[in-house]
């Protein structure tokens, strides 16, 4: 099992005196309790990752753990992957905000070969966030086009039905309906990288990941995209978890679902060594 | 490879349930000894399994895989790896300590300290056992292991046994076949017979532990009919729950309120329904399920201990430890299992004797049933004779028939051979349940000096019958090798 190596992790609360242990099994020694409550995983109903608190819900009872119980992030990312590698194995509800990288179920153990690629580094907001507004452009390209023809062509309209198209002006008239064309497809592309980068603001913040060093494993057997704290070096996502990817200049990204499943920044890299990557990579799923 | 660090043993005897054991927790060790996970991909590159091995010092000694992402319900293939090139001398020597120790006459606890100081870190309980040194299937575990195999009873969650707790007493050996020298089982023949303890084992997986210490010792035993008793190392670590089931409270009301109302009411009552024996008022109360609160305890394969027995640190320990984990020098055993030893020439080959006992001695099935079955009565075998699973509205062993067959000829042939080779004939007269008949004359057959079944196989022979055509070969053996002996 991946991350099977991961030391349990405790959360203190000061102030009701409890304590939690995430771990093989989860504990909860209560205040006043002589013995902990101890749940195996499979009498775990559900856990809820927020970016505030992880909840466990066990038969009856519910427990919250708050990020502030926990001693440092690196408890906490590692609490969460404890808890994702028994949600694999016991098939407990689960809910969580959206991530930047894939979640440690999808991970298996396995000797990454002799052709292995590994960096470091943090994930570079600016980087990122490029990435996510030219996702948005992919899509909206065409839309702007047929936005900027549309007002284009209501703007010409207008000035037809209100001053009246003749020989003389309509010299004008076509590059005015133009400039409003091209100044409405520039005012959506603005919006839109906006939002792009208000809904990669938004992941990030939620995600704990976003701030931590991440290792990046490149394989031919698999990928790992992953917490540098909780990595363990044998831990990969076999290729065919993954449906396509797409290469910016900054960076790969790589698709399930048709969702972006993983960010790998090129500059977490050994220059030299991107071409055979993207070699690997693109061996391995298909481009887009 | 941090033998050298200084290791935090405690020991403990704890008392539960009418039962103690000896809890050793390990703090600080020095993973010189313990399984860990490899991956989840075994030679033939399949991801569905998941591959454990059994490390001693820098060297894989058992590669462990376990099937269906590693199903704790399913048996392992087990095989001795070929990256094994021989342990530490450091190792050897604390092991030959520990053992020398425990025949001076020290308590498990003092005795095995060395040892414990090489493990992984948690909780450990340590006892007496005897055990068989075979592969739970007649061959003398030695040489057992050579190719990769599954091996039947190695499953954690044993599906005969079910939830209760059972004594491994099967071997995997820690050196390779090759180690044997016939020169060594000379001297050997001769200690064990002042040795209290005759080995010492380090539980791996379901019925089975790896032999760490005597196995030329193991040779002897077997070659002069002797027990082979072990003193056994099994780490605590596995949570499991009992339902626990309580008597309700009595909610009689006062007597004197009662008596008016009752009075009335036991009047109107009488006249619908018939009074109820008197007997049947205390049986027909249900028991109630205590509230739950989470798991009962953690246990080993033969010990079950509440949560509320546990010493507070040593359940601290095991909350915050891991089962097994991969220990620092994990990267050179993850070379070495790419690698196969140089075997060294060896013309010692084991005693046939001792192969010969190893096959008569209990095999993994046997073992399990006894776990299974508490008693099989006559009244329940004739019902397994007459083709039913049921008897008095029970079920005896299974609702599968045949399941129940192989069980009780399992049971039997370990508590009672009598009874089992009787059982075993019967059922081989009955021609409606032929489906048993190659299977029990196989377990039956085994039996290779009892004449009773001599006389059975010879008028088999004689008969020509075609309902002994499933066994017909078999028992030509069987009569060939009994006039031959």
């Amino acid at each position: 099992m991946a991350f099977c190596d991961l030391r349990p992790v405790c959360a203190a609360d000061d102030e009701k005196g409890s304590s939690y242990i995430i771990g093989s099994v989860f504990a909860v020694y209560e205040i006043g309790a002589d013995q902990p409550s101890v749940y195996s995983w499979d009498m775990i109903k559900s856990v809820t990752v927020t970016r505030k608190d992880i909840t466990v819900q066990t038969v009856g009872k519910c427990h919250t753990i708050t990020n502030k119980m926990f001693s440092g992030e690196e408890d906490i990312l590692r609490a969460i992957a404890i808890i994702e590698c028994r949600q694999k194995e016991y098939r407990f509800g689960y809910a969580h905000d959206r991530r930047l990288f894939p979640l440690k179920s999808s991970y298996i153990e396995m000797s990454p070969g002799k052709e292995t690629y590994i960096g470091e580094d943090i994930l570079d907001e600016g980087d990122t966030a490029a990435a996510f507004i030219m996702l948005l452009n992919f899509k909206l390209v065409k839309i702007l086009w047929l936005v900027g023809l549309m007002i284009a062509l209501v703007v010409f309209g207008v000035l037809h039905f209100t001053i009246g198209v003749t020989r003389s002006n309509v010299l004008y008239f076509i590059p005015i309906s133009a400039a409003a064309g091209a100044i409405t497809a520039l005012i959506v592309y603005l919006i839109t990288h906006a939002v792009a980068r208000g809904r990669f603001k938004k992941i990030a913040d939620a995600d704990l990941a976003a701030r931590q060093n991440i290792t990046f494993v490149i394989s031919r057997k698999g990928f790992a995209a992953c917490e540098s704290c909780v990595y363990e070096s044998r831990d990969l996502i076999p290729w065919e978890e993954m449906d396509y990817f797409i290469e910016s200049d900054k960076m790969f990204i790589l698709y399930k679902n048709n969702v972006p499943a993983a960010y790998i920044p090129k500059r977490a890299f050994d220059k030299k060594h991107i071409g055979g990557i993207a070699d690997i990579i693109a061996l391995s799923l298909e481009q887009r | 490879m941090g033998v050298e660090k200084k290791v935090d043993i405690r020991t403990e005897t704890v008392d539960f349930n009418g039962q103690s054991a000896i809890l050793v927790s390990v703090k600080d060790g020095g993973c010189v000894i313990g399984t860990c996970s490899v991956g989840n991909t075994d030679r033939s590159g399949s991801v569905n399994s998941l591959t454990r091995v059994l490390y001693i010092g820098n060297d894989p000694v058992l590669n462990l895989i376990c099937p269906n992402h590693g199903n704790k319900q399913s048996d392992k293939l087990v095989s001795f790896s070929p990256g094994f090139q021989g342990y530490d001398k450091k190792i050897n020597d604390a092991l030959t300590n520990s053992f020398n120790r425990l025949n001076e006459g020290e308590s498990l606890q003092s005795g095995l300290r060395d040892l414990m100081g090489l493990l992984e870190d948690g909780v450990y309980t340590v006892y007496y056992s005897d055990y068989y040194p075979t592969d739970g299937n007649g061959i003398f575990f030695w040489g057992g292991y050579n190719i990769s195999h599954e091996v039947h009873g190695t499953a954690e969650h044993n599906r005969a046994i079910g939830s209760g707790t059972f004594k491994p007493c099967f071997l995997m050996p820690t050196q390779p076949m090759d180690y044997y020298t016939a020169r060594t089982k000379v001297s050997t023949d001769e200690q064990v017979k002042k040795r209290t303890v005759q080995g010492i084992v380090y539980h791996v997986t379901g019925l089975y532990s790896a032999l760490l210490k005597g196995h030329h010792g193991a040779v002897s035993c077997v070659d002069n009919n002797m027990p082979f008793r072990c003193a056994v190392i099994e780490k605590i670590a596995e949570p499991y729950t009992d339902m626990i089931y309580t008597m309700p409270a009595p909610t009689t009301p006062p007597a004197e309120e009662k008596a008016g109302e009752d009075a009335a009411d036991e009047n109107a009552e009488s006249e619908e329904t018939p009074a109820a024996p008197a007997e049947a008022a205390p049986a027909a109360e249900p028991l109630i399920e205590l509230p739950f609160k989470g798991i009962t305890g953690f246990r080993s394969p033969s010990v079950k201990i509440p949560i509320e027995a546990f010493p507070k640190d040593m359940l601290r320990s095991i909350l915050e430890g891991r089962s097994e984990y991969k220990p620092p020098h994990f990267n050179v055993i993850a070379a070495k299992l790419q690698t196969v030893r140089r075997k060294s020439v060896s013309n010692n080959v084991l005693p046939y004797s001792v192969l010969d006992r190893a096959e008569q001695m209990p095999d993994c099935e046997m073992i399990e049933s006894a776990y299974a079955i508490d008693e099989l009565t006559d009244e329940q075998l004739n019902c397994l004779l007459a083709g039913d699973v049921e008897c008095n509205g029970k079920i005896i062993v299974s609702p599968n028939f045949y399941t129940s067959i192989v069980t009780a000829c399992s049971f039997l042939q370990f508590k009672d051979t009598k009874r089992f080779v009787d059982f075993s004939i019967a059922i081989l007269e009955n021609p409606e349940l032929a489906a048993a008949h190659e299977y029990v004359a196989r377990r039956v057959s085994s039996q290779s000096d009892n004449k009773k079944i001599f006389d059975f196989f010879e008028s088999v022979e004689k008969s020509g019958d075609p309902k002994y055509d499933k066994f017909l070969a078999t028992a030509q053996t069987f009569v060939k090798r009994y006039k031959n002996r």
